[in-house]
């Protein structure tokens, strides 16, 4: 049977309370980090510890764009080709994230809008498996 | 510091030339420069080189090696500069700096690239701590969807149209056919462009820039020098590189974090622009022109609000109203742009020199700025690297 095989591991689950993105959080400045950093990167912040910490799932589309023509490697995509969209997506927990935006209508998006995680296929392999990913779902 | 005048110039031209290798493009550019500037190789004293990533080098950015083995091993003092797409004016202010510094009298700057067919590419390396690869294999944005991101936030926050995006195109077609050394020097029309394929809404084939083979050379000096070269050289008023800050609101990784207020985007370019203009004390009002990196047409328009050239939102109407052609009150890009160049990456900065120059010496025929005594020239690349150099007669 065909397995779900995430495009990388460790940057997000199915969590019980759903999907989230897995990353960490400065516990001194609250900056954000995906994929998880052991230090905080933020010049102004003498922290000098992060703790796992979890985002998503709900945001606003900051903008977008649609990917018209196949895309050079390593983005993996299924044959016939379909354009997708993707953008940047800041989540209510105070995180900008990069991420596709799960449309049959791409041209149909809109900065501004409101958007829920999901976990989704980005493509398939030889075997069938599900390569998945996160993607905003407009809600 | 001592002043620092640009003598010599000298470019390749522009375009695909699969029957020359990169370092016989940089010997022809840097032949002209030497020839332009009316000294012989043995006189250059060190060499400041961009690093191609794409070709030559010894596969180790080693470009600066490769054209003096070229010109000759004299034993000059070599420094091989990697910055992304702002390598070429990153060696320049390190060439800049040498002299300025009092440590050499007579030195190179040189970049040229040859570029891979189509769209760039990561570095093929699958590497899971790399945030570029990451990016790409998580979900997929090459940088024309990355250009067309930033552009659709301007549509949505002031209202840009997709003729407007286009006028820009059609504008530096018009410059860059009196530009010998670009390479698509001949007209597009409007139609020519909003009929061009959609790449990335909301960008089109003709609003972004292709990538090209080129190479460019400068021969800069100490003031004593120059007045012996010359009676009419351009100085180098300001020349500065800078990086990204930590708030800046484009996201470089997978993620990161929302700016306070939400606009500090670019804050590389931002601030090498700011230096180079407190360096070289002159104001937006002083400047004559400007040579931005237009990778897409969208640049044209946030770079000189984001510079306090003009208000947010002005943009387009300072476009529609003829203000950036080379006879406006702020002319962009007269060269023709990376539009009508493509890119060779690490060689564009040093192109950028070249075209301040020739417009500050006159020289720039149909394409000349009325009167230009200061301009300005700004690249951005990869790893939040920006230089900018603002060049007066």
């Amino acid at each position: 049977m065909a397995d779900r095989i995430p495009v990388v591991a460790n940057l997000f689950a199915e969590t019980p309370a759903g999907p989230r993105l897995t990353g960490s959080r400065c516990t001194a400045c609250g900056s954000g980090y995906l994929p998880k950093s052991d230090v905080c990167h933020n010049p102004a912040c003498d922290g000098a510890k992060t703790e796992d910490a979890e985002f998503g799932p709900s945001g606003t589309v900051w903008s977008l764009a649609i990917q018209d023509y196949p895309p050079p490697a390593p983005v993996k995509f299924d044959q016939p080709y379909t354009p997708y969209a993707m953008g940047f997506i800041d989540l209510d927990d105070g995180l900008r994230v990069l991420g596709r935006i799960d449309t049959d209508d791409p041209r149909s998006i809109e900065p501004g809008i409101r958007v829920e995680m999901v976990i989704g296929a980005l493509a398939h392999d030889e075997e069938g498996n599900e390569i998945t990913g996160w993607k905003f779902k407009p809600v | 510091m001592r002043d620092v005048a640009v003598v010599g110039l000298g470019m390749h031209a522009w375009g695909k030339f699969p029957d020359k290798s990169v370092t016989g493009m940089m010997r022809e550019a840097t032949e002209a420069a030497l020839k332009d500037a009316g000294i012989g190789w043995r006189d250059i004293e060190a060499v400041s080189a961009a690093s191609s990533r794409f070709s030559g080098g010894k596969g180790w950015g080693l470009n600066g090696n490769d054209i003096v083995e070229e010109m000759g091993s004299t034993g000059v003092p070599v420094y091989n500069l990697s910055a992304g797409c702002a390598a070429g004016a990153n060696a320049f202010n390190v060439g800049y700096m040498m002299v300025a510094g009092g440590m050499h009298d007579m030195v190179l700057v040189v970049g040229g690239e040859k570029m891979p067919k189509g769209f760039i590419q990561t570095s093929g390396v699958e590497d899971e701590y790399d945030p570029e690869y990451l990016r790409q294999v998580c979900v997929g944005i090459p940088g024309p969807s990355f250009w067309g991101i930033m552009c659709r936030q301007r549509m949505a926050e002031h209202g840009t149209t997709e003729e407007q995006l286009a006028k820009i195109a059609v504008k530096a077609h018009k410059n860059s056919v009196h530009n010998p050394y670009a390479r698509f020097n001949k007209e597009f029309s409007m139609e020519d462009v909003l009929g061009s394929a959609m790449v990335s809404y909301p960008l089109r084939l003709y609003e972004i820039c292709p990538v090209s083979d080129g190479a460019a050379a400068v021969v800069i000096c100490s003031a004593e020098k120059a007045k012996q070269l010359t009676t009419k050289p351009v100085w180098v008023a300001g020349s500065s590189v800078a990086t990204n800050s930590f708030n800046d609101g484009i996201t470089r990784g997978l993620a990161g974090p929302i700016p306070p207020g939400g606009k500090t985007f670019h804050s590389e370019a931002a601030s090498a622009v700011r230096q180079a203009m407190e360096g070289a004390g002159v104001t937006q009002k002083e400047v004559d022109f400007i040579e931005l990196q237009d990778n897409t047409v969208y640049y044209e328009l946030c770079f000189p609000e984001e510079w306090g050239f003009w208000e947010p939102g002005q943009a387009e109407h300072e476009l529609e109203s003829g203000n950036t052609t080379p006879t406006g009150s702020l002319p962009i890009n007269p060269s023709g742009g990376f539009l009508s160049f493509g890119e060779a990456t690490t060689a564009q900065g040093i192109f950028q020199i070249c075209e301040l120059a020739t417009q500050l010496r006159g020289a720039g025929g149909g394409r000349q700025v009325p009167e230009a005594k200061v301009g300005l020239g700004q690249t951005l690349g990869l790893g939040g690297n920006a230089a900018a150099v603002v060049l007066k007669r």
